[in-house]
């Protein structure tokens, strides 16, 4: 009864929030439309880069063109999300650290991971998990794909889960801004975390790629993110990989959540 | 922000002081690039740790090529005249090609002059805003140049596999001069860019959309021999091939003879319409412009 009244409450608490930054970005509806139209060209370059390339060729590492309409949907879905609920917040937090705003989050009733991670929604990049939906849908058209239940299922399992996996490494990030109290590499990390997890994993072939594929897979597991969820969806129903997801979302979300205490252990105020 | 003033004769406070000896007009633009030499430098670790991250991504870039070329079962052939090995050094030299041609904050900067009413200063000191702009980004150019260059040189020597040696000199000396005037139409195209801001205010927006849309257009993402026609030769009109691809391509040797010539010249007319464009802007802009800010 605890639990469940507890879980009501935070689910109050991001319904609040989430309209408190929905009014705060329709105050600005421009800017909010350009965000938008943004993202729009950005997703219109990656599927004309796309036609491009599979004009000239029809399969990459194995995917042909409808499943890799599908993995780059999926992937912008996927980065839309994280973006839209969590980017922002993380990379305010060195600056609540350097000014020591942070005090005032951290004698709030609340769950202090929850109300750092959490407290704003970029409403301008929700757009994107639609988009990423709609390639998505298209792409199955295209593959002439039947409905599957237990494919769905996974998918809907692995695509939380590869959010969850992106959630806690971008935590641990975030977290190192105690220390650094300068974090300007954060976004440059996640603009390498993406630029991983935005290609098949089956490209990393060869000598040297492999091994760095399979670190990427097991020890780092950024590959899986993107990848699971498509491959369960227009792919090889991988019932071992699916394991490992759901087993390193488990581990990160609870070592990510040791390090951010961790590291707020070694907070010290800097306002005055 | 109070409107302090309207200059009754804007283009007089900015005309009048260009009067003196012509070696003090370009010594006091020689004092901006070395004071703006040192403030870059300062940072150099910063920059060097940027550097070695935008590399990368380069990783996963070689590995999509080689799966995209192996699909193709081209990986001893071409692609729209590329090779596999030519089409990862062309992306590699498109890093390069942007090191002369990006200008962060340029636009930016110009329009907030503009806003905050800063923009007095080149109105009542005896300097030209674009000749300080041009010296002090020079500045930058040159630390970056500098600070970035042991990493480049690390990522071309562990990719030196992709490339066929040093082209002959006459095309090196033309990729150096296609470089400078890269650096040239993206400077003015930028400045241009910025003096919208007379009439917008805030150029952010804009600025995100044209450099999402530069980003592919000129040819950052992949060769414009791959596009179909006309889109290839459309593009290869814009000014926009010239920031990446056209450096790039002439350093692999895919234009020769009259046509790299013919492209030069074309480089060269896009880099003087900006030129002449900024500063078509800059004096319609000035008749606008209300000095704001205290």
């Amino acid at each position: 009864m605890g639990i469940l009244s507890g879980i009501a409450r935070y689910l109050r608490l991001l319904g609040g929030l989430a309209v408190y930054t929905l009014n705060r970005e329709l105050a600005f509806r421009g800017n909010f439309l350009v965000k938008v139209s943004v993202e729009v060209i950005w997703l219109a370059i990656l599927i004309a880069f796309y036609r491009v390339v599979f004009a000239r060729t029809s399969t990459v590492a194995g995917w042909d063109e409808p499943q890799y309409l599908f993995f780059v949907g999926c992937f912008f879905a996927l980065n839309g999300l994280i973006e839209m609920l969590f980017l922002e917040n993380c990379n305010e937090f060195a600056e609540l650290v350097r000014t020591g705003d942070l005090d005032g989050l951290l004698l709030k009733p609340i769950d202090e991971q929850f109300l750092i991670t959490c407290r704003r929604i970029d409403w301008g990049t929700a757009p994107n998990v639609l988009m990423g939906s709609a390639v998505m849908g298209i792409a199955l058209a295209n593959a002439g794909w039947q409905p599957d239940l237990l494919r769905i299922a996974t998918f809907l399992v692995t695509f939380v889960c590869g959010t969850a996996i992106a959630y806690g490494f971008m935590l641990m990030l975030t977290s190192i801004s105690v220390w650094m109290v300068r974090n300007q590499s954060l976004m440059e990390m996640w603009w390498l975390f993406s630029s991983l997890a935005r290609y098949p994993k089956e490209i990393f072939s060869g000598p040297w790629a492999e091994p760095l594929g399979a670190f990427f897979t097991y020890c780092v597991p950024i590959l899986v993110v993107v990848n699971v969820p498509a491959n369960a969806m227009v792919r090889v129903l991988d019932g071992p990989m699916v394991a490992l997801t759901i087993a390193a979302t488990v581990l990160l979300l609870w070592a990510s959540r040791r390090f951010f205490h961790y590291a707020l252990r070694s907070y010290r105020s800097a306002s005055s | 922000m109070t409107p302090l003033e309207t200059l009754e004769s804007p283009l007089e406070a900015e005309v009048a002081p260009s009067a003196p000896v012509p070696r003090h007009r370009y010594a006091k633009y020689l004092a901006i690039f070395r004071v703006s030499l040192a403030e870059r430098m300062t940072y150099r670790g910063d920059f060097f740790l940027a550097t070695v991250f935008r590399f990368l991504p380069m990783v996963t870039t070689i590995l999509l090529w080689q799966a995209i070329y192996e699909g193709a079962g081209k990986m001893q052939s071409e692609m729209a005249g590329f090779r596999y090995r030519d089409m990862i050094a062309y992306l590699l030299l498109t890093h390069i090609s942007r090191m002369f041609s990006s200008m962060p904050n340029l636009a930016g900067g110009i329009a907030r002059d503009v806003r905050e009413g800063t923009l007095k200063r080149y109105l009542l000191q005896p300097m030209d805003m674009i000749g300080y702009l041009l010296a002090y980004r020079v500045a930058h150019k040159v630390a970056y140049i500098v600070t970035s260059f042991i990493p480049y040189a690390l990522l071309f020597f562990v990719c030196r596999g992709f490339f066929d040696g040093l082209p002959d000199p006459a095309t090196l000396a033309a990729y150096a001069l296609s470089l400078v005037l890269a650096f040239l139409v993206g400077f003015f195209f930028e400045v241009s860019v910025g003096m919208v801001g007379f009439w917008f205010l805030e150029v952010t927006s804009l600025l995100y959309i044209v450099m999402t849309v530069n980003f592919f257009i000129s040819g950052q993402m992949l060769p414009l021999d791959l596009l179909p026609e006309p889109w290839a030769g459309l593009l290869k009109l814009l000014p926009f091939q010239y920031m990446a691809y056209f450096p790039a391509a002439v350093f692999l040797g895919k234009i020769q003879g009259t046509s790299l010539w013919l492209y030069l010249l074309g480089e060269l007319l896009w880099a003087v319409f900006f030129m002449i464009l900024a500063r078509v802007l800059y004096r319609l802009g000035l008749r606008r412009y209300s000095a704001f800010g205290g």
